[in-house]
């Protein structure tokens, strides 16, 4: 077998398994209740959280970014990282004690106000969609990689095999078992890596550490210093994107639903723990991908130029791998486990829309005595509706996976963040700052690509990849007055939030 | 603000007595830590360039990584864990605290 059949190999048999497990743990689970994989622990739970976070920005887009523009990709780092701690403070405990499942139905409870639950809907729909777009460019550049075929077909390709894998599973009806895909993910990840360290000649039992060295060959050999601090962009661009991250990982809707697959608050709160762990063993490997890649190439005498740098910012984690002559079952198993990660997010997402759709939309606003029926069909019709759109802008991606992938976070980051936010710690929020904030959210997150022609201004204070530093404050200032200028909300909602999501102790 | 005769409040800064005070009492703190060591260290970095200072920043070694790429790549990261670790202790420890107080008084 050459490479490139090992690689296809190796994908085939890690999603083949995933899928096995599931059927032997459902058959299980019937018998011994949670036994199986749904819950074992603040470890277990934990790497449910971490392997619901996993996507092909983490595996793929991290590298990419950091090999591109050094010092100023690590704020991708600290934003996705940091973006937990703010969760697990501010909003961790308290969400899981309001007792709202998905971000729409948070809304519409604690705003009481159907409108307010549609719009957050909408926006939670959209944030899925554009994470998916950037999946989707993680799983059509690897199919591209593994055929060998171009990125539009590579592209197309994929969708069909995620659509299918979700046609088989939902008729299979097989469990996601996120510990295992985290496993999987992370050993798919690491172990090429210390293999490349080896190889290479640095310290491989650690590679996370090793990579210093490479990074001093890097500037002695050939005079190129990757760690130069705000050297292409200001100090305002790196803080923005960082906070915007921060604040948008605290508003991603399948981050904030984690909460409920644990039993109890103080779990909740400990696999977040867990999870920023485990998700940080991925993190404080990737900068060693984009080191090792930019020293291969210049040891080759590729020539670094912006433009060839930026089409091949996203494969460089698999390219790294075979400059160095990796063995192909091993690039298979790193081209395995990035597409794993994008292929079960974009699963997730894919799933979670489509069942928005049906429920917050279509049942709620559109059809309330739709039967059981037909609500499924709208989410199965919602699901091809939303790959296909997905897709659509997928054939033609905007930027790198790591780009795209901010533009949801700042979405979220500027409507949904603030509105939990003040939802949960701010009894006087109601119905109209939610709504104002949520337009004025959007209107911050598309600022620059719909109106920074007519006010240049703009592009500088709202940047779409970073948009939230000015935005969510901005949001925030607007929920405060609009609701301060209207009626307070029911005194039974103020008590609720004050005796059961905050006085449960006293 | 209009209505202070209110009997139902919530508001991160003016926070009712016990447990809840307590709770934002180390929110307040961990995101003091959170802020200044993400945010405080960027602005130093870019405050001290082309001074001693500066030089000192992005010279100084650590595993072969400059100070500040050590500091942001993989000492942040494990500084958020350690806050995350730090949060979870004092807010175990205060519920615990204060459960302990509330069943007594139901007694």
């Amino acid at each position: 077998m050459n490479d490139s059949s090992w690689s296809i190999f190796v994908v085939l048999l890690v999603l083949l398994s995933f899928i096995l497990v599931g059927l032997r743990q459902k058959s299980r689970e019937s018998q011994e209740y949670g036994f199986g994989g749904r819950y074992t622990g603040r470890i277990g739970g934990g790497a449910a959280i971490a392997s619901n976070w996993m996507s092909a920005a983490s595996l793929m887009g991290l590298a990419g970014i950091i090999y591109l523009r050094g010092y100023q990709g690590l704020a991708y780092v600290i934003g996705w990282t940091g973006g937990y701690v703010l969760l697990l403070v501010l909003l961790a405990s308290q969400i899981r004690r309001f007792g709202k499942f998905t971000t729409p139905e948070f809304v519409g409870e604690r705003y009481g106000s159907p409108a307010a639950r549609l719009i957050a809907a909408v926006i939670a729909i959209a944030i899925s969609v554009i994470y998916c777009v950037a999946q989707f460019k993680g799983i059509g550049l690897i199919f591209s990689f593994m055929f060998d075929i171009g990125y539009e077909q590579g592209v197309t390709y994929g969708a069909l095999a995620v659509v299918s894998y979700l046609v088989v599973s939902g008729a299979l009806g097989v469990p996601r078992n996120q510990q295992l895909q985290y496993l999987v993910i992370c050993v798919a990840f690491i172990v090429p890596l210390m293999w490349l360290a080896r190889k290479l000649g640095y310290f491989w039992l650690l590679p996370q550490f090793g990579y210093g060295r490479a990074l001093t060959d890097l500037s002695r050999e050939f005079h190129v210093d990757f760690t130069l601090p705000f050297a292409g962009d200001s100090l305002f661009e790196w803080c923005a994107l960082c906070f915007t991250l921060m604040v948008g990982t605290g508003g991603l809707p399948h981050v904030l639903s984690r909460f409920y697959t644990v039993p109890n608050v103080r779990d909740a709160r400990w696999s977040v723990v867990w999870g920023l762990f485990f998700i940080a063993l991925i993190y404080w490997s990737a900068p060693a991908f984009a080191v090792f890649g930019r020293l291969l190439e210049a040891r080759q005498g590729i020539a670094f130029t912006p433009e060839t740098a930026r089409a091949t910012a996203d494969v460089i984690a698999l390219k790294t791998a075979l400059m160095a002559g990796l063995p192909g079952w091993l690039v298979g198993v790193l081209a395995a486990g990035a597409l794993s990660a994008a292929f079960f997010t974009v699963a997730g997402l894919l799933m979670t829309g489509a069942s928005s759709i049906s429920h917050d939309i279509y049942y709620s606003f559109v059809n309330p005595k739709a039967s059981e029926t037909s609500r499924m069909q709208v989410a199965k019709g919602g699901t091809l509706v939303l790959a296909a759109l997905v897709l659509l802008v997928a054939l033609n991606p905007p930027g790198l996976i790591a780009e795209i992938t901010a533009v949801a976070f700042a979405l979220a980051g500027n409507t949904i963040f603030p509105l939990f936010l003040l939802g949960i710690w701010w009894d006087r929020a109601n119905r109209y700052g939610a709504i104002a904030g949520m337009f004025t959210g959007v209107l911050c997150t598309v600022a620059q690509p719909l109106f920074g022609g007519v006010l240049p201004g703009l592009t500088s204070y709202f940047p779409v990849t970073a948009s939230a530093l000015c935005g969510a404050p901005l949001v925030i200032c607007v929920m405060i007055a609009v609701s301060l200028a209207t009626p307070a909300p029911p005194e039974e909602m103020r008590r609720f939030l004050e005796q059961e999501v905050h006085g449960h102790l006293d | 603000m209009s209505h202070p005769e209110k009997r139902h409040k919530v508001n991160l800064f003016r926070p009712k007595e016990g447990h809840m005070r307590d709770e934002v009492h180390i929110i307040l703190a961990i995101l003091f830590g959170w802020g200044v060591c993400t945010f405080g260290f960027q602005f130093l970095v870019y405050a001290c360039r082309g001074t001693g200072a500066g030089s000192l920043l992005t010279r100084l070694t650590l595993f072969n990584l400059p100070l500040h790429f050590w500091f942001t790549g993989q000492f942040l990261p494990l500084w958020f864990i350690v806050l995350c670790v730090i949060f979870n202790i004092y807010v175990d420890r205060i519920s615990e605290y204060h459960s302990r107080k509330r069943d007594k008084s139901y007694e």
